[in-house]
């Protein structure tokens, strides 16, 4: 009660307070007027080229070999990052980043940006098939060769059981960012299994290794190229053949995953301007055996991505040179 | 890492603890009386109108098809709409320049002269002499483990990041505790805010911003200021609040003018508590600075994140450990200079007060960076690095290999998941699915009740509605099952350990520093092992969860033991008791309103791992929030990230001790 | 009776112009306070029924006082009389809910904000119970703190502050926080912050009574010392009666927010007006308090007014006793060279006893 006049004068202050703090807000973001988009700041042959970096090793090859030749070769300086696929896609659009190597298929996306938006463009073929299925380890199908039936599954199921799983055999998913259409397959073709997802590709492959070191058995969403294939042999589960369309609607999906020829994708504004960079990139074409290479260094021998880039540089010249821009 | 901001409310416990259960004995069998009579009205009832099971679809609202769209918006609009062009593109601009001009401020001081800097500055801020000497120490042992483990460069970067997201948070942290700190309307509208700001995961901050600023610099700067400022906002407010009326009114007295009474004596007297609002801003900063990895924020969080997808425990630890030892010196820093207000006694050379030490320190610092850009590289040479992610990942191949099975007796960590997940998990997620949902609602509402007011009871019933409204019913209930399961673990083990360092004072010594990295370790450096050990199950999820929220129980309850009034257990010990009834029948009874505490703790910290758990297959909440970030669907991530808030809200609510009243946090 | 009867000056010794005048003053906490002063029926009521019937409370009910140049002004009363919310009243530290403040004349009530700053920086300061000393600042720059914010430069008002610190004999702890200093110390620093700033007025708060009873003493002493050297007006409010009646030239007693006996402490001690205040006052040494001239009785004849020991009518009670006792018989009054009358025994011992001037008739008849 002592703070009658106090109280006043508080409020005083506060308010002379809000309002210069308003005021001089205002001024800063008026006063310098439209900001820059972040995209036409440095157009011409700009030598610094922005790459993202996914989350699976495979992808990551990609970028070190292409990474450490645009830095060596043609002396560059590159920066990459890592992020989300669709995120990279927005990234893309907005000049963030210059190129997306591997993709691995992103109708929505593609359509959006590339085709109405006009801020990416197609950047062709990287060589490498991409293939998403269902997979058991090879030990497991050698002793059970009809499990590589879908239509054995059923019989197979309480091999597939674990805690999660309950009374079903489980199936085991990988990170969120991979397209899916498990759930659905299981219902429309009456499947006694029960996806369980393990929210990362690292704590995907941390169980495998896991049955794979205690020789048991289990099923799991799966895709090659992975460097891990190389250490687990693994062997695919055959689905109702891919027809085109029949994954058209997503709750009705009851085929095969499609085999994708991955693709690469660049900033409009980078594809024009990036000069020996970007000609380069779209250049830029190898295979599948190619990259499993480098990633299982990455990967497996735990070599960081430039050593491992590095190494593989200097043991295949012929490749890379037909990459080169021509002079 | 620090002790809780304010000692929970103690209301002379040992007086009124008798009289105050009588009452509580008292009051909660009337309110028992009440809520049987209404359960006899209202159960027959919801069964006749409802009948059970999930959540009716005809109550729900879809609210991640507007949010696809806002998305959408801002894609085709953020190069063109004034919203973005004269507004948040400056933002996120003024933001990418400020961070770049730290990093590259940082860098051209070279590695010796940065460590100098940085040792330096520990000296001073300690207060020079010898307890600045200790915290120097510590300082160059941080630098020297962040170097040789091949961190320098991302160090730097996630330095740079901290610099800036520190300052901006508490210029703003300042800003808005001083509003508080003035004006009790303000001070009434901020509270809730800050409130339901602290039961929100970090996770949950991250979409929003992806939303608006998109991946990148801005969005993860943006997040970590919003996610640290409020500990600086309410310690400023504290502070201001809890300035010694007498000196406020001498100052009048002398007639000191508004903007003079808050210079010359509200700001200087609110500056321990300012201090420690610092510090904890710092905390949640460098947190939130390596979770925002996800979004693209680069530095130490990166490399960790990266060193995931290889599976590489190894170097994840080799990122984790500088996040960690960066707290250290940051938090002993900061600590040491709290302390040293108001005690500071002038002795020693000029040369070494006030600005002189300040400039003293800046001289120093580029003396050893010229000498630096002269004499050697500015990056940390590369042959002084160690490489400790073989042996580490060899040991953890090694303890996962021997402790996942075949244990005789114990089984292992897989049988005991496997357990653990078939006769807890299951069940108590089937019986919270197959309540009839306006049975839960009831529930609900009936132990808030009981726990607070019809105020209490009226937010929880409302924020579990709006998770049923959502859409999100049976998710939100699996998420909520994991919850409890860890909640209970987390308890358990907590309360037992807090008691045991309570007694035993070597005990705590050797437990501190663990339970201190414990909480600083980035999570996901400890997923993979959980993951090799119990593998791709709700298990691993709830594991994740208990190391992270233990060390805030453990440290609570210690806390709230050791703080028994010692004349009480004089009392005791002078009637014969022995310790085990000391601590029955004194101690822990006295220390009820830490350990309710601490179970209020152990619920948000707890739910603010969920979301981890997602990336471990934790799956439900978690999951979509990690797909929503992953995959740039906003609907499913933003929807998913409002029922963690909700039920963070309503566990929040129905743990507080007594509602209304005001409690202390700790926000490690 | 009402407080008004009482709160006239009832002595003259200091006729000069009124340093404060207050009038009617008014300060009532609580819903619509604003009309409790205008309700002649709220006057009547007693604290308690006025809280129950109105939910306020009234701190300060319809004083009016005047305080003198030069004089020392104690106001005194039990905890929750309403004398802290009434010294703050003063310089309006607290909002007074109506009446008149005047300081030199000038309406205190009716002064805009930089005005009111003024006469705070100037010519009212006030020392508190609890020092309200600035922790982060060492002692010189506490005392400095009015000058401060007055807008005296750094050096000038440092040398200004080492003076003061000197005169209330703190020299060599200038650079000490208030933290590293005893009770005593900190209510010197407080002290000399008040005077630091050379104020017309000093306000006093209690300030003595979060001290040791022998540190106060000399706190007491060096008030005492203060205004004997600069002579400055002085407003004291305490609980305590001695330290009351040891300072006081004049004293007002509060009770329940009204003055009920305004006069020096001769006049309190030796005729309370009312039960309340004679019970306040019945353990003082009265004989250390009234003088001899309330004592005195007029001369019976010539001779007394010609022989026996001389004592001023001034001097206390206990010093004309030991007078009286010394020489075994009554003593002589003597103002300016005259005898004005005389004290024996008899009278002496009355006033020790308490007993009234009438009591004393009935005892001789």
């Amino acid at each position: 009660m002592r703070m009658n006049t106090g109280n006043t004068r508080n409020t005083r202050v506060l308010r002379t307070a809000t309002a210069a703090a308003a005021a001089l807000g205002l001024l800063a973001l008026s006063g310098c007027g439209a900001a820059e988009t972040g995209k036409s700041q440095e157009a011409g042959d700009k030598k610094t080229v922005k790459l993202t970096v996914p989350s699976w090793v495979g992808a990551q090859a990609n970028t070190a070999v292409a990474a450490y030749l645009l830095e060596k070769e043609l002396g560059y300086t590159v920066k990459t990052q890592q992020m989300g696929e669709v995120l990279a896609w927005d990234a893309l659009s907005k000049g963030d980043i210059d190129g997306i190597l591997e993709d691995w298929g992103h109708p929505k996306e593609e359509k959006s940006y590339v085709d109405t938006k006009k801020t990416v463009v197609r950047g062709g073929d990287l060589g490498v098939t991409g293939h998403i299925g269902w997979f058991v380890p090879k030990y497991f199908a050698d002793k059970h060769p009809d499990v590589t039936d879908w239509k054995n599954l059923n019989k197979y199921a309480d091999e597939f059981k674990t805690a999660e799983s309950g009374d079903k055999g489980e199936i085991l998913e990988g990170s969120p960012d991979y397209v899916t259409n498990d759930d659905a397959i299981i219902k429309n073709l009456k499947l006694n299994l029960k996806t369980n997802y393990s929210g990362s590709e690292a704590s995907q492959i941390t169980a495998m290794k896991k049955y794979a070191k205690a020789k048991k058995p289990f099923l799991t969403y799966w895709w090659t190229p992975q460097w891990l294939n190389a250490e687990i042999d693994m062997v695919e589960v055959k689905l109702p053949e891919y027809k085109e369309g029949c994954d058209a609607d997503p709750k009705k999906v009851a085929c095969a995953y499609p085999k994708t020829p991955l693709q690469k994708f660049f900033n409009a504004d980078f594809a024009k301007n990036g000069g020996k960079a970007a000609q380069f990139l779209k250049n830029f074409k190898w295979t599948t055996e190619q990259q499993n290479e480098v990633a299982l260094m990455i990967a497996d021998e735990k070599l960081s991505p430039e050593a491992a880039a590095e190494k593989w540089v200097k043991a295949n010249e012929s490749t890379w040179k037909a990459w080169m821009p021509k002079k | 890492m620090t002790a809780a901001v304010t000692a929970p409310p103690k209301d002379r416990p040992a007086v009124t603890a008798g009289r105050f259960a009588a009452v509580v004995r008292h009051r909660a069998g009337r309110k028992l009386l009440a809520l049987a009579v209404a359960a006899f009205v209202l159960v027959p009832l919801g069964a006749a109108l409802w009948g059970g099971g999930s959540w009716p679809a005809g109550l729900t609202v879809d609210v991640s098809g507007p949010l696809d769209d806002a998305n959408a918006w801002v894609i085709d609009n953020r190069e063109s709409h004034p919203l973005f062009l004269y507004f948040l593109l400056h933002l996120s601009n003024t933001a990418t320049d400020a961070v770049d001009a730290v990093y590259n401020g940082l860098d051209s001081l070279g590695w010796a002269g940065f460590a100098a800097m940085g040792v330096l500055f520990a000296w001073r801020a300690a207060g020079l002499g010898r307890r600045g000497a200790k915290t120097a120490g510590i300082a160059a042992v941080v630098f020297a483990v962040c170097g040789l483990l091949g961190m320098w460069d991302a160090t730097l970067l996630t330095i740079a990041l901290m610099v800036v997201a520190v300052t901006v948070a508490s210029v703003l942290g300042i800003l808005l505790g001083l509003a508080a700190g003035l004006s009790d309307r303000f001070h009434r509208m901020l509270r809730p805010v800050l409130d339901t700001m602290q039961v929100m995961p970090a996770f949950a901050y991250l979409l929003p911003f992806v939303l608006v600023f998109g991946t990148g610099t801005p969005a993860a700067l943006f997040c970590t200021v919003i996610y640290a400022a409020p500990p600086m906002a309410r310690l400023t407010a504290l502070g201001l609040r809890g300035a010694d009326a007498g000196v406020l009114e001498a100052s009048a007295s002398l007639g000191a003018g508004g903007w003079q009474r808050l210079w010359t004596a509200r700001l200087p007297l609110a500056r321990k508590e300012m201090l420690l609002g610092l510090n904890q801003t710092i905390m949640m900063a460098l947190s939130m600075v390596v979770i925002a990895a996800l979004v693209g924020a680069g530095g130490l969080g990166e490399e960790v994140y990266s060193a995931l997808s290889t599976v590489d425990v190894g170097k994840a630890l080799a990122a984790g450990i500088p996040i960690v030892l960066i707290a250290v010196w940051l938090d002993r820093t900061t600590a040491a200079a709290g302390e040293r207000i108001g005690t500071s006694v002038p002795g020693g050379s000029r040369l070494l007060h006030g600005w002189r030490a300040w400039a003293l320190v800046a001289a120093v610092t580029a003396a050893v960076a010229a000498a630096n850009r002269a004499l050697a590289p500015l990056t940390w040479p590369e042959g002084w690095t160690y490489d400790i992610s073989t042996p580490v990942n060899k040991a953890q191949d090694w303890v996962t290999e021997h402790l996942a099975s075949g244990i005789p007796v114990l089984g292992g960590t897989e049988v005991w998941s496997e357990n653990f997940t078939l006769w807890v998990l299951n069940p108590l997620r089937d019986g919270l699915v197959w309540l009839p949902w306006w049975a839960l609602l009831l529930t609900v509402a009936a132990l808030a009740w009981l726990v607070g007011s019809w105020a209490t009871a009226l937010t929880s019933t409302l924020a579990m509605g709006a998770i049923g409204v959502l859409g999100v019913w049976t998710k939100s209930l699996d998420t909520l099952s994991q919850v409890i399961a860890a909640l209970f673990v987390t308890l358990l083990l907590g309360f037992a350990l807090g008691i045991a360092a309570a007694r035993a004072g070597r005990f705590e010594r050797w437990m501190r520093p663990v339970l201190d990295a414990m909480q600083t370790m980035p999570q996901f450096v400890y997923l993979i092992p959980v993951v090799a050990l119990f593998g791709v199950t709700r298990a691993s999820a709830i594991i994740a969860a208990v190391v992270y929220a233990l060390p805030a129980v453990v440290r609570i309850t210690t806390q709230g033991i050791r703080e028994v009034d010692p004349s009480a257990l004089e009392a005791s010990r002078s009637l014969g008791a022995g310790s085990r009834q000391q601590l029955f029948q004194v101690q822990l009874p006295l220390a009820r309103p830490a350990l309710q505490l601490a179970v209020n703790q152990g619920v948000v910290l707890v739910l603010a791992v969920v979301v981890v758990g997602g990336l471990v297959g934790g799956g439900a909440l978690g999951y979509d929030v990690v797909k929503g970030l992953s995959r740039g669907e906003m609907g499913v991530g933003m929807t998913a990230g409002a029922a963690i808030v909700c039920l963070g809200l309503v566990l929040d609510r129905l743990t507080q001790p007594g509602a209304g009243r005001s409690r202390g946090r700790n926000d490690g | 009776m009402t407080a008004a009867e009482h709160t006239k000056p009832t002595t003259d010794t200091n006729a000069a112009e009124p340093v404060f005048s207050v009038r009617n003053l008014w300060k009532v906490f609580g819903p619509k306070a604003d009309r409790i002063p205008a309700n002649p029926e709220c006057a009547e009521l007693s604290a308690e029924e006025l809280r129950a019937r109105t939910g306020c409370t009234a701190a300060v009910r319809d004083v009016s006082f005047d305080v003198h140049k030069g004089e020392v002004f104690v106001v005194m009363g039990l905890s929750g009389s309403g004398k802290s919310t009434l010294v703050r009243c003063l310089t309006r530290l607290i909002e007074p809910t109506s009446g008149a403040i005047a300081i030199d004349g000038e309406d205190v009530l009716s002064m805009d904000k930089s005005r009111l700053r003024e006469l705070r920086r100037h010519r009212a300061s006030m020392v508190f119970q609890h020092f309200g000393l600035l922790p982060h600042r060492s002692v010189l720059d506490n005392v400095a703190y009015g000058l401060e914010i007055q807008g005296v430069g750094r050096a000038e008002r440092r040398a200004k502050a080492a003076e003061v610190v000197e005169k209330v004999g703190l020299a060599g702890m200038e650079e000490r926080r208030p933290g590293q200093l005893s009770g005593g110390q900190q209510q010197r620093v407080g002290l000399a912050r008040a005077l630091a700033v050379d104020p017309e007025v000093l306000l006093f708060d209690e300030p003595f009574s979060a001290l040791d009873p022998l540190i106060r003493r000399d706190m007491q002493e060096e008030v005492i010392r203060l205004h004997r050297e600069e002579g400055r007006t002085m407003v004291f409010i305490t609980h305590d009666l001695s330290e009351a009646l040891r300072l006081g030239d004049r004293i007002a007693l509060m009770r329940d927010g009204r003055i009920v006996q305004l006069g020096t402490p001769e006049e309190i001690v030796g005729s309370p007006a009312d039960d309340y205040v004679r019970d306040f006052v019945r353990d003082v040494a009265r004989e250390q308090v009234m003088t001899v001239r309330t004592a005195m009785r007029p001369a019976d004849d010539a001779r007394e007014t010609e022989t026996g020991a001389s004592v001023s009518p001034d001097a206390t009670v206990s010093a004309a006793i030991e007078a009286v006792a010394r020489t075994g018989e009554p003593a002589r009054v003597m103002e300016n060279g005259r005898c004005i009358g005389i004290v024996d025994h008899q009278g002496l011992l009355a006033v020790v006893a308490g007993l009234g001037p009438s009591d004393q008739k009935a005892v001789a008849a």
